[in-house]
């Protein structure tokens, strides 16, 4: 297990309640963190609909997460 | 031969007096301006002089068309240098035939004026003791730091301060004579930039850049309002406003430029017409229509800077990939409740299709009609859009290039996201931008035997208000997560509020074989 700090913005924030937890984590890319806290917070939004940067970078999702990781979970918003 | 060029090379002046040679013309005149060896009691050994040449030849292409325009002269050309100048180089020509002399000194008048006071042009002088200095700008700020401590007639006095300025600053055009003009020239009052003019990164160059700038701002509403308000007070030449919409009374809480007066009329109009208050000097050029591929292309290639102040995907992605394709700069912003997302994107940057190649992501989450917001969240993100066009015209650097800076106003953190450009963005490889096939405009009283109803809006959403007659509802995360859940033999008629997410809905269904359409302008129109 891992801890990962992440960051939730617009839709997600709403459904997480949340801005920013760390979770203990075992996945092993961002593909699989973000399933995880779909299934635990109720998100709608599939992973296509989404973009993750790790530590202040847009990435894949693909990418293995590290320990003490920043992730930030980014829909895109189009509000004016 | 008319119009307004730059010579890094020593001027030809038999060659220039040839071209504007026109056997119906009477008269001709022509103007040098001179490289001398004094300014302000220091011995000037030669001079440099650099413009932002992008802006500037079409500042002097504008003078040029004017002075013909009003004078009715025949042929009108201007000719600048640029680099280095030695002592009795002629640093610029004005040559300008006409039936009659009267028009051909006028015009030769007109156009060695407003050259001076309008086109981006600095010169930095060389002195014999071996010092240099930039001299338009140091003397601008001197002059702004002046004007700022008379408040009285301060309209008059700056720009008759202004327009001094450009003439004493005029030491090597040897042929003027220092005029006391109070007025403009057009009798227009203009405003004071002095307090912007100020900064070292602004000064009499950066005004000149500013004016120079032509800036589209598609958009008129809670982030255009202050992209329009800063931009228009900071006197950018010429500001290009689209917006299809009307005013509603539910936009004055964040669009504060308008009135409840304005309620019901066209956005663009009203804009253009406030601003035109503001800032006479501006030329604003309303535009009342929606923003496509097709005519973005065609009215943003009248402009320097795109500006994106838009509340739905198809409009952003239009402008992202005009952008790219015209290679000029564009400043995106756009909101969600107490949040902001910000990118610059100039040619080469990462831009919005390297993050979101697929453009078909309208609706994915809400506007501010379905989500939410208060006033000054987009008055917010409006004013950063502001400054980095302002910067863009400077040529400051920003760290919102490659990058996408996220704002969460509500604990006032921000964050910057580094972008890497995609290899296969669609944008950058000049792919036809997607375009819509599926909207539908039916009335909501729809035959539901012939469609089924998708209602493609969050489980609240329907709960406040839900849909008359059958439908089925399948939030639109869902929905997309697995498109092939509903089976195939029937038309799917996806709905939601404004028909941005059903139109998303309705291209994932298509995309897996289903016949679907999306009702166009949502549930509420």
């Amino acid at each position: 297990m891992t801890a990962l700090r992440v960051q939730y913005y617009a839709i997600l924030r709403e459904q997480a309640g949340m801005s920013r937890e760390v979770v203990e984590s075992a996945a092993g890319n961002a593909a699989e963190l973000y399933d995880e806290l779909r299934a635990r917070h109720g998100f709608t939004l599939a992973r296509s609909q989404l973009r993750v940067a790790i530590d202040g970078e847009f990435a894949d999702w693909s990418a293995p997460l590290t320990s003490n990781s920043e992730i930030v979970f980014i829909p895109p918003v189009a509000g004016g | 031969m008319q119009g307004f060029f730059f010579s890094a090379d020593p001027l030809d002046l038999t060659h220039l007096r040839g071209t504007v040679e026109d056997a119906t013309c009477g008269g001709y005149v022509s103007f040098e301006g001179w490289v001398r060896d004094h300014n302000d009691g220091r011995s000037v050994a030669r001079l440099e002089y650099e413009a932002f040449e992008l802006l500037a030849v079409k500042e002097g292409q504008r003078i040029i068309s004017e002075a013909i325009e009003r004078f009715g002269v025949t042929r009108a050309r201007c000719v600048h240098r640029v680099g280095l100048l030695e002592l009795g180089h002629v640093a610029v020509w004005v040559g300008v035939s006409a039936p009659h002399r009267g028009e051909a000194f006028a015009a030769c008048r007109y156009i060695i004026d407003e050259v001076k006071h309008r086109v981006p042009i600095w010169k930095k002088e060389y002195y014999v003791d071996g010092d240099s200095g930039w001299v338009n700008c140091e003397r601008c700020a001197a002059a702004a730091l002046d004007s700022t401590a008379q408040t009285s007639h301060h309209h008059d006095h700056s720009h008759d301060h202004n327009h001094n300025h450009g003439h004493a600053d005029d030491h090597h055009h040897g042929h003027t004579t220092p005029m006391t003009v109070a007025r403009h020239p057009h009798g227009v009052r203009s405003p004071d930039y002095s307090r912007q003019q100020i900064l070292t990164e602004v000064g009499a160059h950066g005004q000149a850049r500013i004016r120079g700038a032509r800036v589209l701002v598609v958009g008129a509403g809670g982030l255009g309002v202050p992209v329009l308000s800063y931009l228009a007070g900071a006197g950018v030449g010429t500001l290009g406003v689209m917006d299809g919409d009307t005013l509603d009374a539910s936009n004055l809480h964040r669009q504060t430029l308008y009135a409840l007066d304005d309620v019901g009329q066209s956005k663009a109009l009203l804009a253009a017409q406030k601003l035109r208050a503001l800032n006479p000097e501006v030329d604003v050029r309303p535009y009342v229509e929606r923003a496509t591929d097709t005519n973005l292309t065609a009215i943003a290639a009248g402009y320097d800077v795109i500006v994106d102040c838009t509340d739905n995907f198809a409009a952003r992605f239009a402008i992202n990939d005009t952008a790219v394709r015209l290679a000029k700069p564009a400043v995106l912003a756009s909101v969600y409740q107490y949040e902001g997302q910000l990118q610059v994107v100039r040619a080469g940057d990462p831009c919005l299709r390297c993050l979101w190649p697929d453009g078909t992501r309208d609706g994915i989450v809400g506007n501010c009609a379905e989500a939410g917001v208060l006033g000054p969240i987009p008055g917010v993100l409006g004013s950063l859009q502001a400054l980095e066009v302002l910067k863009v015209i400077l040529g400051m650097a920003s760290p919102a290039q490659g990058a996408v800076v996220l704002l969460d106003l509500r604990t006032l953190e921000s964050r910057r996201l580094g972008a890497r450009r995609a290899d296969d963005c669609p944008a950058h490889c000049q792919a036809p931008a997607e375009h819509t096939a599926v909207d539908l405009t039916v009335s909501v009283t729809l035959p539901t035997r012939e469609w089924t109803v998708i209602d493609v809006r969050e489980p609240h959403e329907v709960a406040i208000d839900p849909l008359p007659g059958l439908s089925r509802p399948i939030p639109l995360g869902q929905l997309l997560d697995n498109p092939e859940q509903l089976p195939t033999g029937h038309r799917y008629l996806c709905v939601c509020a404004k028909g941005q997410r059903s139109l998303a809905a309705a291209k994932a269904l298509q995309r897996v074989g289903r016949e679907a359409a999306s009702l166009s302008g949502g549930y509420t129109a």
